[in-house]
């Protein structure tokens, strides 16, 4: 999923969770807007539509159940 | 959320040839010297240079600005035409500037996100705009730096929702980082991926350097060692160890750090080494 604002965009990874770039720095993303995206509600959200929209490419196969 | 925009360099040199009264200020960001007139245009002309840019939003001053331009070619910097074009001025658009963009206002982006995506520092990983040729089933998306992008329609296939684009409702938003074809959308980092080499050798090379942070050392290995992020506590939180993977801790505690390397069977120092 890619967090956009203004000319800026930050990529994470939906089967890890993690920032995908450097650049922008993930720093500048404020933790509420993290907290948000990452509630369990939202993810479960976010990840359903990739596989809707990817079916090809679901994230859902690729957990690797470390607890992450 | 910081805000961090680059400034605009104290070179740059804008004319916006508009006789509309209030999209002036919506390019505030880039400062424009706005000509409504010939003889602002004259003015203009005595000061432009190869790097000036030149956006206009009037035909009947494109067109002014051509035939007022005598003498040998020579290049007036770039141009972003937001009008209707005949085609038989793109040879003197081509002698008199280094590059040129155009399409329809509507094919553009708004005053305010194009004046963004234009001063951005990434300018060229942005498209403002695109032209459409049905005919040859092409879409050609302006960058930022007026680069030229053509790709087939046939780029655009339908999602796996079942979304198809939609050509005759083509536009650009999110500051030049998402392109529409209505209710379809695609990220411009993708087109650019998929189309031009030099962006993909680009984009790869500095993923492969993220890959090397401090947090994806860490990462690879945990993994390594079969560990789960909750293996590190009571001394190191869960949540902690996933934020300095996620590169959002820039200074780790020196007893934080110690306590993962002693989990991990490493030396602090040996951690970004994996």
């Amino acid at each position: 999923m890619t967090i956009l604002r203004g000319t800026r965009a930050w990529r994470i990874s939906l089967r890890t969770g993690e920032f995908m770039d450097r650049q922008p720095d993930p720093a500048d993303v404020p933790d509420e807007i993290i907290d948000h995206i990452k509630s369990e509600e939202n993810w479960t959200l976010l990840c359903d539509q990739w596989d809707e929209k990817y079916p090809a490419n679901p994230v859902h196969e690729h957990d690797d159940n470390d607890g992450e | 959320m910081t805000v961090k925009t680059k400034p605009v360099p104290a070179t740059l040199q804008m004319f916006l040839l508009d006789k509309a009264k209030k999209r002036p200020e919506r390019f505030s960001l880039l400062h424009p010297q706005v000509v409504s007139s010939m003889g602002g245009l004259r003015d203009s002309l005595a000061q432009a240079t190869k790097d000036t840019l030149w956006v206009s939003y009037e035909k009947d001053l494109t067109e002014a600005l051509l035939k007022t331009v005598l003498g040998p070619p020579r290049s007036l910097g770039k141009a972003l035409l937001i009008h209707a074009l005949n085609p038989l001025s793109i040879p003197a658009l081509t002698s008199c500037f280094k590059r040129f963009a155009s399409a329809s206002n509507k094919d553009f982006l708004p005053p305010d996100e194009l004046a963004e995506a234009l001063q951005a520092e990434n300018s060229s990983d942005l498209f403002i705009g695109g032209s459409l040729d049905p005919a040859n089933q092409t879409i050609t998306l302006w960058r930022g730096s007026l680069e030229p992008l053509t790709v087939p329609f046939s780029a655009f296939e339908k999602s796996g929702d079942g979304i198809e684009p939609d050509f005759d409702r083509f536009s650009v938003t999110d500051s030049g980082q998402t392109v529409r074809f209505g209710d379809y959308e695609a990220a411009a980092d993708a087109v650019l991926y998929e189309f031009d080499p030099e962006y993909r050798r680009r984009v790869s090379k500095e993923r492969q350097k993220s890959e090397r942070t401090f947090g994806a050392s860490l990462r690879r290995l945990r993994k390594q060692r079969g560990l789960r992020r909750e293996d590190f506590e009571p001394n190191v939180a869960a949540k902690t160890i996933a934020r300095i993977e996620q590169g959002l801790v820039q200074r780790i505690q020196k007893d934080t750090l110690n306590s993962i390397a002693d989990r991990l069977r490493v030396k602090p120092e040996e951690i970004e080494t994996y």
